[in-house]
């Protein structure tokens, strides 16, 4: 096989062709039906983010996934990253490891292992909310998902 | 050489001089003249009187030729060989090699589970005593790989209890262990003397309560970052009271209470115990008192140590540690009060690893006190320590082989004052400096050039700076100058990791200088396909390759296909890779798996996906075990 290559020099401000970042996993609603919407700071671009680049681009100081590479061990961490989860119309509640998971993304799969739609809500759409140091219940998502880690003292998991 | 990649390197110990196993040095050493008859033709010793495949022969008779000694003797001559690849050239000799080798073979370490079944690793080396396997890439580590991805440790529990019922030592890091492969331990092996968990997950303390209650001959029980499941089972109680053989305990990872009178109990009847590394619910003055019934100890993990200054705790502690006279290794997590520090100069100058890497602590106090450590040879600290810290540790660790910094705020506004100035000072001033894991905000060529100059012995040399893409800070430049500088000039080097502004250039330096090149990280650097081409092409023993977020498509990929199966494993997420030549890849390459994985959530199959469908991460693994039948929806293997 010929292999074309060319030397390149990279422009500037090259993110272009890195193709897919793991934060694409946490935009975007999931087939689960479980809405996971993460601004950005500025809060000027809308939810559904389809040009992830664009994204990309103009939220350079975005927390990436698995970067800087530190072991959880190492990151600094309130409460040992253990929350309780709870979820409406389920009487047992379980405990999930924030600072074991990366994103979003990997926070909702772990919790739809732990509640799986059979057994109390066929499916229905949720939302995953979490209560913070002063007390308030907050939509999870709309934080950097590294000061949800750092902020989350419990979750619960609302029908919508 | 150091014996990193043999299965006998400890996964807790630095690879420095005085941490060489003692089962490197084999129990069977017999005196060295008989050695030499062994491996030289001459007149055959009494020992091959008795009769292996050889034939049929007299101690009396001539000695039989190289290449048909009894196994007897090749076993005996094997056992000098403590390294799996120095065994595995024995064993590609010829077929009678190959049998005395594999039958003889007392360790064995499987660095990917999945390159080969549990019962064919089992059925081909039937001696085996101890075992270590790893499952998990290590990008796990950073989370980026879901959960239930698979590296379950319970087939190889399975198979082990079948095939080796003399097993003593068991080692698994990144896998998923259940309490019920820990009860199948303990039932399993008779003598059962090692259990080390790294980095694994899926247990609980009800499966360690069923080690301390079914290992009667436990020796070592290593716990090191594991995420265990609390039971508030008492699992340290269960050790019977005629139980006393313990050589090594770390808890350091476990999150909930122990009992403190059960714990002080152990340590006081188990005179051989050399290793304590606690966790954090044990306050400073318990572990006062445990040093005052264990003042053998060589290596102490302190677990959690903030407390308020208080005199009396100062005094209690200062007496305990004056009694440590064999104490070498020190770590613990250390949101500690400066001012007790001092409580522990009296071993200061003994200790040659000092692990910091969870500790807040820092200032002038934290300073003496390393300035204090003459003979270190591993030092783990926070940037915290700054570089006017490490412009200490310079001058005074000359001895110092292996230094780790770790970042304190990863995402913060870069208020430390830690550069690239500290790793100049340290590579000028410590001429064993071998191994460095360094984050750090900025970065010259000029200093990667001058550590390069420093320290052409390095092996190990993994920098992060912490904003991807930073340039050089004064030039504006790449880095390639920096990174390149660094593989031309050790030629030792078998581990590295780059960062900051990088084109194809360094690449194309790393693949023509990386010739003793094992493992190689990278994320957001290159420019085109050229780059993963240079590595690919060049790097000859090149066996881990991680890739994250470069612009690396499927080109370099296929045209050098047959390099992965020299490899042991290349993973790559975020790059350019379509499933096309993910496909084409698989298909060319049938001893590799390649695996493909995207968003968790995302189930459709992957055979109705089209060629250019974008791939997010790409494992490719070497294996003779054929595709494995335990992925999760989101893994699919092309």
């Amino acid at each position: 096989m010929e292999l074309e290559l060319e030397l390149g020099l990279a422009p500037p401000n090259h993110a272009g062709s890195c193709g897919k970042r793991g934060t694409k996993e946490a935009f975007g609603i999931d087939k689960a039906g479980l809405p996971l919407i993460l601004r950005d700071d500025d809060g000027d671009h809308g939810s559904n983010c389809s040009d992830a680049r664009d994204w990309e681009m103009s939220n350079k100081k975005k927390r990436l996934v698995g970067w800087p590479p530190v072991k959880s061990a190492h990151r600094p961490r309130s409460n040992g990253g253990h929350v309780k989860v709870k979820m409406e119309g389920v009487p047992i509640g379980r405990k999930v490891d924030l600072s074991r998971h990366a994103s979003y993304h990997q926070l909702h799969h772990t919790l739809r292992l732990m509640f799986p739609s059979s057994t109390s809500h066929h499916g229905d759409p949720y939302a995953v909310t979490y209560e913070e140091g002063d007390g308030d219940w907050m939509l999870v998502g709309d934080v950097p998902w590294e000061d949800t880690v750092m902020s989350a003292k419990r979750l619960k998991i609302l029908l919508v | 050489r150091k014996q990193k990649d043999n299965d006998t390197a400890s996964l807790s110990t630095p690879s420095s001089p005085d941490a060489l196993p003692a089962a490197a040095a084999s129990p069977r050493a017999p005196p060295a003249r008989a050695s030499r008859r062994v491996a030289s033709p001459g007149p055959a010793t009494a020992r091959a009187a008795p009769m292996g495949r050889g034939g049929a022969r007299d101690g009396a008779a001539a000695a039989p030729p190289w290449h048909s000694l009894p196994d007897e003797v090749l076993e005996h001559a094997f056992s000098f060989l403590p390294a799996a690849a120095d065994r595995g050239a024995a064993a590609a000799v010829c077929h009678g090699w190959l049998g005395a080798e594999r039958r003889s073979r007392r360790r064995l370490a499987v660095a990917n589970c999945y390159a080969a079944a549990p019962r064919d690793a089992v059925d081909r080396f039937p001696s085996v005593r101890a075992a270590e396997v790893k499952g998990k890439p290590h990008f796990a580590d950073f989370g980026l790989v879901p959960p239930a991805w698979g590296a379950e440790a319970a087939p190889w529990v399975a198979a082990a209890a079948d095939g080796w019922p003399l097993l003593e030592e068991l080692s698994f890091k990144r896998m998923v262990v259940t309490d019920e492969c820990l009860e199948m331990i303990a039932s399993s092996f008779r003598n059962f003397q090692v259990l080390r968990l790294v980095s694994c997950e899926g247990f609980s303390t009800a499966g360690l309560a069923a080690i301390t209650e079914g290992c009667r001959n436990l020796r070592e029980l290593d716990l090191q970052e594991n995420y265990i499941e609390d039971c508030s089972s008492h699992w340290l109680s269960y050790f019977p009271e005629s139980f006393t053989s313990l050589e090594t305990l770390n808890f350091s990872c476990l999150e909930g209470e122990v009992n403190f009178a059960v714990l002080e109990r152990l340590v006081s009847r188990c005179r051989n115990l050399k290793t304590l590394k606690l966790n954090n619910a044990i306050p400073l003055d318990k572990v006062a008192s445990l040093l005052r019934k264990a003042p053998q100890l060589v290596e102490l993990g302190t677990g959690k140590f903030s407390a308020e200054y208080h005199s009396d705790l100062f005094a209690k502690l200062e007496a305990a540690f004056a009694g440590c006279k064999s104490l070498r290794r020190l770590s613990g997590a250390w949101d500690a009060v400066p001012d007790y520090l001092p409580a522990f100069y009296c071993v200061c100058e003994g200790l040659t690893s000092l692990n910091l890497s969870y500790a807040t602590v820092r200032g002038p106090e934290l300073i003496k006190f390393i300035s204090r450590c003459k003979n270190l040879q591993q030092l783990w600290v926070m940037d915290l320590i700054e570089d006017h810290g490490l412009a200490v540790v310079a001058g005074s660790c000359s001895k110092l082989q292996e230094l780790r910094v770790f970042p304190s705020d990863p995402f913060g506004a870069g208020q430390v004052l830690l550069t690239e100035r500290g790793l100049v000072d340290v590579s000028a001033s410590c001429p064993m400096l071998e191994s460095v894991l360094y984050f750090c905000g900025q970065m010259t060529n000029e200093a990667l050039i001058t550590i390069a100059k420093n320290r052409p012995n390095f092996t190990c040399f993994r920098l992060c700076i912490l904003e991807p893409r930073t340039p050089d800070y004064v030039t504006r430049e790449s880095l390639d100058a920096g990174f390149s500088a660094i593989v031309e000039s050790c030629k030792g080097l078998r581990r590295l990791s780059v960062s900051g502004l990088l084109t194809d250039l360094v690449f194309k330096s790393i693949g023509a200088n990386g010739n003793c090149l094992e493992m190689l990280s990278i994320a957001f650097a290159g420019n085109s396909d050229l780059g993963l081409h240079y590595i690919l092409s060049g790097c000859k023993t090149l066996k881990k390759l991680e890739i994250r977020d470069c612009p690396f498509g499927n080109k370099p990929l296929l045209a050098n296909a047959a390099k992965l199966e020299t490899m042991r494993s290349l993973w790559m997420s975020s790059c350019s890779l379509t499933l096309g030549a993910c496909r084409q890849l698989a298909e060319k390459m049938p001893r590799l798996t390649v695996e493909i994985m995207n968003d968790p959530g995302r189930t459709c199959p992957v055979e109705s996906l089209p060629d250019d469908s974008p791939v997010e991460t790409l494992y490719v693994y070497r294996t003779i075990a054929g595709p494995r039948s335990d992925t999760p929806d989101y893994v699919q293997i092309v």
